[in-house]
């Protein structure tokens, strides 16, 4: 097949959009988290930190992707926790669980739960 | 009254990176066992990373002692050669105790590496001297004279200070020593594949270039870990062209033998001939983009000219 070009994008750009969860402490996120949600991916883990909760839910079952700077941004909120306070990051993307692995290998605070 | 003690010549600096030419086996393990033990006898740190039969026959001759040295098979660890200062040398250097020097033989260049790894092995070769500069590390690099092609052995004297010939034990200045020459030399333009699927991309498309990447890589036949590691290879570089490569760029993706290449080429500079093999420390926010490209991926190739960057990468499929 000779030059194929993909010259238009199908479709509105994913966003990200995050609920708050009931009945326990934590979001629901949906989308994607790259350079254009990044600021939205931010202020949750701003927010998350803040908080002061013991545990505090990230539910991403429906984001489809995380990229590098997005698992360093929960990284380093997961960094700023202190006193036995987590994260727990449920069914997250492939691409965050790969990306926290191989480069944040051991980071505390944060729980990575598949179930 | 105290004394001060100077050096004579000035610093020297404590990194010592030979070649070793061996042509047989017994050679081989005449210059990496003396090696290894005298590190060993010095509470020295010590990793081998080669070729998995030459590692089988370094674990069998050590016998008990291999259990204290770090063994890693570079076919495997070091399959890209991007991948191996970070993510072998670096990695292990970096955890052990600051100030104790460490010891590591490392085989990036086996007979049989393609004409396309081999500019990266090279470039990988040169750039270990920068990476280590002026660290208590010495890291020997066997060469296997009886079977790599001429051009190869007269690389590692430009890549290695010091060199240790055939049957020897005696290091000697190898003159011909010029690791920039060889990055720039290796720095090979990579002409667009014209059949490749194309998307040209800004800042609006980033999530689309992925999309499209991901599409093409499962249809030519990536499969779980190999498709979520080009998305997140075509992510990260499709975002460097956004945020530092003058946002835009353009993503090709195409089959090549048992692989799916994907390259993002752009109008940027890319002038940190360290990018991307540097370990990050935790606490810094970003710059690790190009580094988990280089430990995900089966090849890294990069182009740097003038006009711009070109970063190939290659997963097997």
């Amino acid at each position: 097949m000779k030059n194929r070009h993909h010259l238009s994008s199908a479709g509105p750009v994913p966003g990200l959009a995050v609920f708050p969860l009931s009945g326990r402490q934590g979001v629901r996120a949906a989308g994607e988290v790259g350079l254009t949600t990044r600021a939205i991916w931010e202020g949750v883990l701003e927010e998350a930190v803040r908080e002061g909760e013991d545990v505090y839910y990230l539910e991403l079952s429906d984001v489809t992707f995380v990229d590098v700077a997005g698992a360093g941004a929960l990284a380093a909120a997961a960094g700023q926790l202190r006193d036995g306070r987590r994260f727990v990051v449920r069914r997250p993307p492939a691409a965050l669980r790969r990306t926290l692995d191989l480069l944040w290998p051991g980071q505390t605070g944060i729980e990575v739960s598949t179930s | 009254m105290t004394t001060t003690v100077t050096e004579p010549f000035g610093p020297l600096d404590p990194f010592a990176h030979p070649a070793l030419f061996y042509r047989d086996e017994q050679e081989y393990l005449d210059g990496t066992l003396p090696f290894v033990r005298d590190g060993l006898e010095a509470g020295e740190p010590v990793a081998v990373a080669v070729p998995g039969k030459n590692l089988a026959l370094i674990r069998d001759a050590l016998g008990d002692a291999a259990e204290t040295v770090r063994l890693l098979d570079m076919r495997e660890a070091g399959r890209n050669p991007g991948r191996i200062i970070p993510g072998v040398l670096r990695a292990f250097a970096d955890a052990q105790p600051a100030g104790r020097r460490v010891r590591i033989i490392g085989e990036p260049v086996w007979a049989g590496r393609s004409g396309i790894e081999y500019p990266a092995c090279a470039q990988h070769e040169a750039l270990i001297n920068a990476a280590f500069q002026g660290r208590a590390a010495t890291i020997m690099c066997p060469y296997d004279v009886a079977r790599l092609p001429e051009d190869m052995v007269t690389d590692a004297y430009a890549t290695h200070p010091t060199v240790i010939h055939p049957g020897s034990r005696a290091e000697q200045d190898s003159a011909a020593f010029a690791p920039e020459d060889v990055v720039a030399r290796y720095n090979e333009a990579l002409p667009p594949v014209p059949e490749a699927l194309m998307f040209a991309f800004d800042a609006d498309s980033l999530p689309h270039a992925r999309h499209v990447a991901v599409g093409e890589g499962a249809r030519l036949g990536l499969v779980g870990v190999k498709l979520d590691d080009l998305a997140l290879a075509t992510a990260e570089l499709t975002t460097n062209s956004v945020v530092h490569g003058g946002g835009t760029g353009v993503l090709r993706v195409w089959p090549e033998d048992g692989y799916v290449v994907c390259e993002v080429r752009d109008d940027g500079h890319l002038t940190d001939v360290l990018a991307g093999r540097r370990p990050v420390p935790r606490d810094q926010r970003g710059g690790r983009g190009v580094l988990l490209v280089n430990l995900i991926a089966d090849l890294v190739r990069v182009h740097r000219s003038d006009s711009g960057t070109t970063v190939r990468c290659w997963f097997a499929r």
